[in-house]
């Protein structure tokens, strides 16, 4: 496995913990690529809830708007992994 | 120039209408199948409703009747300006104001003007009528800036449905600011282009809820960051008494409040600083729903309202309109302020609102939700919605239109 693919890996654990936290009902196995926060159930105040926390935690400063239009799990895996690995 | 110099303008009285019926929010996410568990985070316990004899030309005048009715003539014929900032335009030529205009009796010598920017533009409009006020260009004058709107959201909207308000904000802005004395160069503007939410026809909106969300965010902190720029040792945490923020819905303003406490290293405090600095103001808007440009007036007299206002303080005002462009500014209130906005009541107004089951609701939003749609000859049979109006004569309705020209009546 690459570099680039095991912070990839520490990315979408982190973003895993934070959902658990924020929505202690959604099992990490539910948690898949292809499904959006919405379909786990998070409404439009636990999303910006679960952003801003990711944003915390990987010492990010990016603006809200750069995750209006990623489209699934694995989409903001990547964006995360992008941003992270290019500062 | 010193501070003993800087002009003094702002808010020298405010009133707010919020229509004459409302539905809790749990009556409407029951009859539209929605999750009940989604009100705690939207915050909200009612929202108001129009009725077909209402649109965007009663609501602003049954805002602004009571401001005008306290003035001398001679105050009334100082409103040199009257602008009424709408999403909710009835024609792409003739101003809603034209309509105010009339209805209020100001005076001929006046300008009259419409603007938009989604929730933003009353804002926009008060900053541009104080500064021209402040330019000594005609002493004494007086601008009447109301924001009005009416909702044609539906099944939909989904959950932004129970978030969305009805009625209109009534601003007097002038050089006696009793309700709110602005801090003259203090503001921070924050815009760029998006397509978050918008009315692309007369009958329906369209809303990505998550490009409008994190456009409010971002705009906050971008709009306070140009705010400190300007203001020397200006702090978020420090230098505002209190915050009132537009407000689509009161758990936004939580999120949004909480993010910009993260980003002043003051997480720690978020909670007690919302319940001490912000809840006061979202009291009102939870009972209303969003006012498009006049939620953050509806806020500012929920605070003056809620509050316990014993001496001057400075608070912060956020207003955010999709599109998007939003401002940061501050302001000075007091005691006399809180008092200018009880003899307003407010507070009894929303409280005499009647509730409606979902099934009347749904009935009259069938009516309602085409109320902007231009036709040539239109008839409302007022007699059907007497039960709803207060006594005294002195509420303008909507009757219909002919030949395009709309028509009111004093019942």
């Amino acid at each position: 496995m690459t570099g680039h693919g095991q912070y990839r890996d520490a990315v979408a654990e982190l973003v895993r913990g934070v959902i658990g936290t924020i929505l202690p009902g959604v099992p990490v196995s539910a948690m898949t690529e292809e499904r959006h926060l919405r379909e786990l159930g998070a409404d439009s105040v636990d999303r910006v809830e679960i952003i801003l926390s990711i944003l915390d935690l990987l010492s990010l400063d990016e603006p809200m708007s750069s995750f209006s239009s990623l489209p699934n799990l694995g989409a903001l895996f990547d964006f995360l992994t992008t941003e992270k690995s290019s500062r | 120039m010193t501070a003993a110099a800087l002009p003094r303008f702002g808010i020298e009285a405010l009133n707010v209408y919020a229509g004459l019926a409302r539905i809790t929010v749990p009556e409407l996410l029951r009859g539209r199948g929605l999750d009940p568990g989604r009100q705690a985070n939207l915050m909200m316990t009612s929202r108001s409703v129009g009725l077909p004899v209402e649109d965007p030309v009663t609501n602003a005048v049954n805002a602004a009747r009571p401001v005008i009715a306290a003035l001398t003539p001679g105050q009334r014929d100082s409103i040199e300006l009257l602008v009424t900032s709408t999403e909710s335009g009835l024609d792409l030529s003739k101003s809603v104001a034209s309509y105010v205009h009339d209805y209020l009796g100001l005076s001929r010598n006046c300008r009259l003007l419409e603007v938009k920017q989604a929730c933003y533009a009353a804002t926009g409009a008060v900053q541009l009528a104080a500064g021209y006020l402040a330019s000594g260009a005609s002493p004494g004058a007086r601008a009447l800036i109301i924001a009005t709107d009416v909702a044609l959201t539906d099944e939909r909207a989904e959950y932004a449905e129970p978030a969305t308000g009805h009625g209109a904000a009534a601003i007097l802005v002038g050089g006696q600011p009793t309700v709110l004395a602005l801090d003259f160069g203090a503001f921070g503007a924050y815009s760029y282009e998006t397509l978050d939410s918008a009315r692309p026809t007369p009958e329906f909106d369209i809303a990505d809820v998550d490009r409008s969300l994190f456009a409010y965010l971002d705009c906050l902190s971008g709009s306070f960051a140009d705010y400190q720029s300007r203001v020397d040792g200006a702090d978020f945490v420090r230098s505002f008494g209190y915050l009132v923020m537009h407000t689509p819905f009161a758990g936004l303003v939580k999120a949004a409040h909480r993010k910009l406490m993260r980003e002043q290293g003051a997480t720690a405090a978020a909670d007690a600083d919302f319940q001490r600095r912000l809840l006061p103001a979202l009291a009102y808007p939870a009972l209303v729903g969003n006012l498009c440009s006049g939620s953050v007036y509806l806020a500012l007299a929920s605070l003056l309202d809620q509050a316990e206002i014993e001496a001057p303080v400075r608070i912060g005002l956020y207003a955010y309109g999709s599109g998007c462009s939003s401002e940061f500014f501050s302001g000075i209130v007091g005691p006399g302020s809180a008092a200018a906005i009880r003899a307003m009541g407010i507070g009894a107004r929303l409280a005499a609102r009647r509730e409606l089951s979902f099934a009347e609701y749904r009935s009259l939003l069938d009516v309602t939700r085409h109320c902007l749609v231009p036709e040539p000859d239109r008839v409302i049979d007022v007699t059907g919605y007497h039960e709803f109006l207060p006594d005294g004569g002195q509420h303008l309705v909507y009757t219909g239109s002919k030949q395009y020209h709309r028509r009111y009546e004093w019942r």
